[in-house]
């Protein structure tokens, strides 16, 4: 398994997903997930957990000079990418070394924000030569490349090895940074996607962007949707009297945060007493706060900034809608955690997550008169709030990474991979 | 001698549009005319007047000898005028051959029977109004909404006068008997009940095109077969369906008219076997045993109970809501109010708002006009509560109020054109503010965020 980001190192629903989905399937499989930098103390059960940065650097060095070309030609720009916004506060180690195999040092060069970074075309490209000179030394049945990240890796493992290569789709290119983005990344999903045995897109709706943005049949693919980890759910007192609605997400085009504004100041005009609340960093900060002092609701309206897991809790504890506008959303963890807190969603149906949460309002992300209309409805009637709450309970039953890790396998099984 | 019942449920309810939580209060119309009218446009090319047309044929050819019956709701009757009096007319020129028998129903095809006797008896009486009118018959034979049916209704519809009434043949009340003889209901003593032999029933109404049933494809001769196999135990074969089955839910390109078009000469081939209209069947049959079903039963789902409608938290809220304010609406004297609130107790508006087939995570495949049945509920509840405004405002000044006043003042147009410049000047010379604004802002946000 090819991983990009995981835990401590977490930006987005990537990360977790990886760890969570892993960790399940080494129920059913022998894995081992290959990262670009692990933190000394994670360890996972069952699981061979290897991060690029604790490798010897001789055995680095030689993968490297058994190079072989590509399948393809792939012309890499300089570009300054950043396909994920990384904020400052994102910054969880000192560590700025360059991932490199020259020199004596280790390759330790992953923090955060060189996750990703100016210059993550290098390191997708070292992180496939390295991985791929890795893995003529193993022994394994199936390759499974999380997103385009690990791509270029899977191909040239699949080049060397002749095994067959899952592609597991948590997000493209397309949902990120809009239908006409279609530069480098775009480029290599396409070439990857055409590659790869087997696509798992993690939902119906990315499957239909795939066949849509990359013209790639959907009898190639089987969707996994995600699952979700069991939280301790509870419930928090309020420190102000008004009911509140909750956002969670990094603030970028993709999801949708100027859409949750507009749907705030529709709510306040018709009801003064609902507070807002964003939890996420990104680009749109800026704009939104002026947006929102702009529109005369900034004392109804917060923004809380990057918050940790503990946070974030604490605000579903004291939530009572949460409010999900993404343009496209691959799925959309938080809506199952909102879910689980008790809290009832109003869902974007440009998402994964509204194919499997039953128990939730929907509505188009263009329409928000229609959000406005469902959270105040929510905000005001008890028999639909606790109908839609029970119902959201009982979807989770068939939202676990168990399902998930199962369908994988057998997906593997009757395609003919293992 | 068996006898062949057949009888259509004729029906379409009035829609209500997406209404939602902002437009409560502004005057603006509960219902989706212009879906209403197309759905009413497509069923009425694509089965009412091509059924009609058949069925006309089908009396003409056997010289009166086939014979069938209608329940036509009055929100279908009202669509059919408003939109489609050729439908109507065609409905007419049937009612003229003396071969088609029209029953008696609650006029808005409510679920009223549970919730307000005196509210049911009105629409029953409203409905054999509009059937006399149309029709020129006085119905003799009752059946309820999607034949929801209990001992209680029938013991009340005898009090009424009716001389039969319509229900389904439930397995669990028939105790291994046949559904295809007349039954006693208990607690009665004249009424006679038309049991729905849902098995024969069925294989035309849902299993006719299903490519994956054994009998697959159901030929006119070979239905006629089983039909006839009932002669020497059984008096009548009740065949009851929504008449939307002949083109609509069966298309057209099924076979479904051409196997209609030759069923009654096959039924003929046995000499034993005619057709009868329900009131026929009960002057012609005498009943042969007790009929007892103490819960409410319906037609409707595996079920047959009244879960399509009232199983859930919300369809129980709304109908619970709407009969709270009966009387009210009654004594408002408000034509067009009482009518709002006498269609939205057609059965349709608690059928959207079902959920039972929903959690197993399966894409639920009903007919409704709504994304959701939570979106079913809201935009009703939100007609709900307007109504129940324009009630509130009513009762507080019923004298005083005009009845456009609120109208017309939403129709005075907002003095947009002159606001405009001024907005922006005000929005240049406000950008310092706004800036200060925002640093405050940002420190009440640093604040906030220790808070939590």
């Amino acid at each position: 398994m090819l991983g990009w980001e995981f835990p401590p190192i977490i930006n987005g629903g990537l990360g977790v997903a990886c760890h969570d989905l892993s960790a399940a399937m080494s129920d059913l499989a022998n894995i081992t997930m290959v990262i670009p930098k692990s933190s000394p103390g994670f360890k996972m059960k069952n699981m061979n957990l290897i991060g690029l940065n604790s490798l010897d650097i001789n055995s680095v060095e030689n993968y490297f000079n058994s190079n072989q070309p590509l399948p393809f030609k792939l012309h890499s720009v300089p570009a300054n990418l950043n396909p994920y916004y990384v904020d400052q506060a994102g910054d969880y180690t000192g560590s700025s070394s360059s991932m490199s195999a020259r020199g004596n040092e280790k390759p330790g060069a992953f923090t955060l924000d060189q996750l990703y970074g100016n210059d993550i075309i290098a390191k997708v490209e070292e992180y496939a030569t390295i991985t791929a000179g890795m893995a003529r030394e193993m022994d394994f049945d199936v390759i499974h490349a999380h997103d385009w990240m690990t791509m270029l890796a899977g191909i040239k493992i699949k080049q060397q090895t002749g095994k067959p290569l899952v592609m597991h789709i948590h997000s493209l290119e397309v949902d990120r940074g809009g239908e006409n983005s279609k530069g480098w990344v775009y480029q290599l999903e396409k070439k990857g996607m055409e590659y790869a045995d087997l696509l798992m897109p993690v939902s119906h709706f990315t499957a239909g962007n795939i066949q849509q943005h990359y013209g790639i049949d959907k009898s190639k693919m089987a969707v996994i949707h995600n699952g979700s980890k069991t939280v301790e759910a509870f419930r928090s007192k309020r420190k102000f009297k008004e009911k509140t609605v909750l956002f969670v997400g990094r603030l970028t085009r993709q999801k949708g945060p100027e859409k949750f504004l507009d749907i705030a100041s529709k709510v306040l005009e018709k009801d003064r007493n609902v507070r807002f609340i964003m939890a996420g960093s990104g680009d749109y900060f800026k704009s939104l706060l002026e947006s929102s002092s702009y529109k005369n609701i900034g004392n109804r309206f917060h923004m809380a900034g990057f918050l940790n897991q503990q946070k974030l809790n604490y605000l579903f504890s004291i939530s009572d809608v949460y409010c999900m506008p993404s343009i496209s959303e691959p799925f959309g963890l938080s809506a199952v955690e909102a879910a689980q807190f008790k809290i009832p969603c109003v869902i974007s149906k440009q998402s994964g997550v509204a194919e499997v949460l039953n128990g939730s309002l929907k509505f188009d992300f263009w329409d928000t008169d229609k959000a406005a209309g469902c959270v105040l409805n929510l905000l005001n009637d008890k028999v639909l709030r606790t109908k839609v709450v029970e119902d959201a309970s009982s979807n989770l039953h068939n939202i676990s990474w168990e399902i998930a890790a199962k369908k994988i396998v057998d997906a593997y099984s009757t395609n003919k991979l293992i | 001698m068996p006898s062949i019942c057949f009888y259509f449920q004729v029906h379409q309810p009035f829609r209500i549009k997406n209404y939602s939580f902002f437009d409560i209060g502004s005057g603006l119309p509960y219902e989706d005319e212009q879906k209403n009218r197309e759905i009413m446009n497509k069923v009425a090319e694509k089965c009412y007047l091509k059924t009609n047309k058949k069925m006309l044929e089908l009396i003409d050819r056997h010289k009166g000898r086939f014979r069938i019956s209608y329940s036509i709701s009055g929100t279908a009757i009202e669509q059919f005028e408003q939109y489609r009096p050729d439908v109507l007319q065609s409905f007419i020129d049937l009612s003229r051959t003396g071969c088609v028998e029209f029953l008696s129903e609650t006029y808005y095809h409510s679920l009223s029977f549970l919730h307000s006797k005196d509210e049911f008896k009105r629409q029953v009486e409203k409905h054999a109004a509009v059937i006399k009118k149309y029709f020129n018959q006085e119905p003799k034979v009752f059946r309820n909404t999607e034949l929801i049916y209990n001992n209680e209704l029938a013991a009340y519809i005898e009090g009424m006068g009716y001389k039969g009434i319509v229900c389904e043949g439930l397995d669990r009340a028939l105790n291994g008997r046949t559904p295809n003889f007349l039954y006693q209901p208990v607690n009665t003593t004249r009424i006679k009940a038309l049991l729905k032999n849902y098995r024969l029933s069925d294989d035309i109404a849902f299993r006719f095109s299903d490519k994956g049933w054994a009998e697959f494809p159901l030929t006119a001769n070979k239905f006629t077969t089983w039909v006839h196999s009932v002669a020497g135990h059984g008096d009548t074969v009740n065949l009851f369906m929504d008449y939307e089955t002949f083109g609509e839910h069966q298309w057209e390109s099924t076979g479904i008219f051409n196997f209609l078009d030759s069923l009654p000469a096959e039924i003929f081939k046995h000499p034993h076997f005619d057709f009868k209209t329900p009131s026929e069947v009960v002057d012609s049959y005498p009943v042969r045993g007790n009929y007892d079903v103490h819960n409410f039963s319906s037609w409707a789902d595996t079920e047959r109970d009244l879960s399509a409608w009232l199983s859930n938290s919300m369809q129980q809220e709304a109908m619970k809501q709407v009969y709270s304010v009966e009387k009210q609406v009654k004594q408002s004297e408000d034509p067009a109010l009482i009518r709002m609130w006498e269609r939205l107790q057609t059965s349709d508006h608690y059928y959207y708002m079902c959920t039972k087939f929903w959690n197993d995570g399966d894409v639920h495949k009903y007919f409704s006009p709504f994304d959701s049945p939570y979106d079913a509920y809201l935009y009703f509840m939100n007609v709900f509560s307007d109504l129940e405004n324009r009630l509130g405002k009513k009762k507080k000044t019923k004298k005083a109020l005009q009845p456009d006043k609120t109208d017309a003042a939403l129709t005075v147009p907002l003095p947009v054109g002159n606001n405009k410049p001024k907005r922006v000047s005000a929005a240049r010379a406000n950008k310092k503010k706004a800036q200060e604004q925002l640093k405050a802002q940002y420190s009440k946000m640093l604040e906030y965020m220790c808070e939590i």
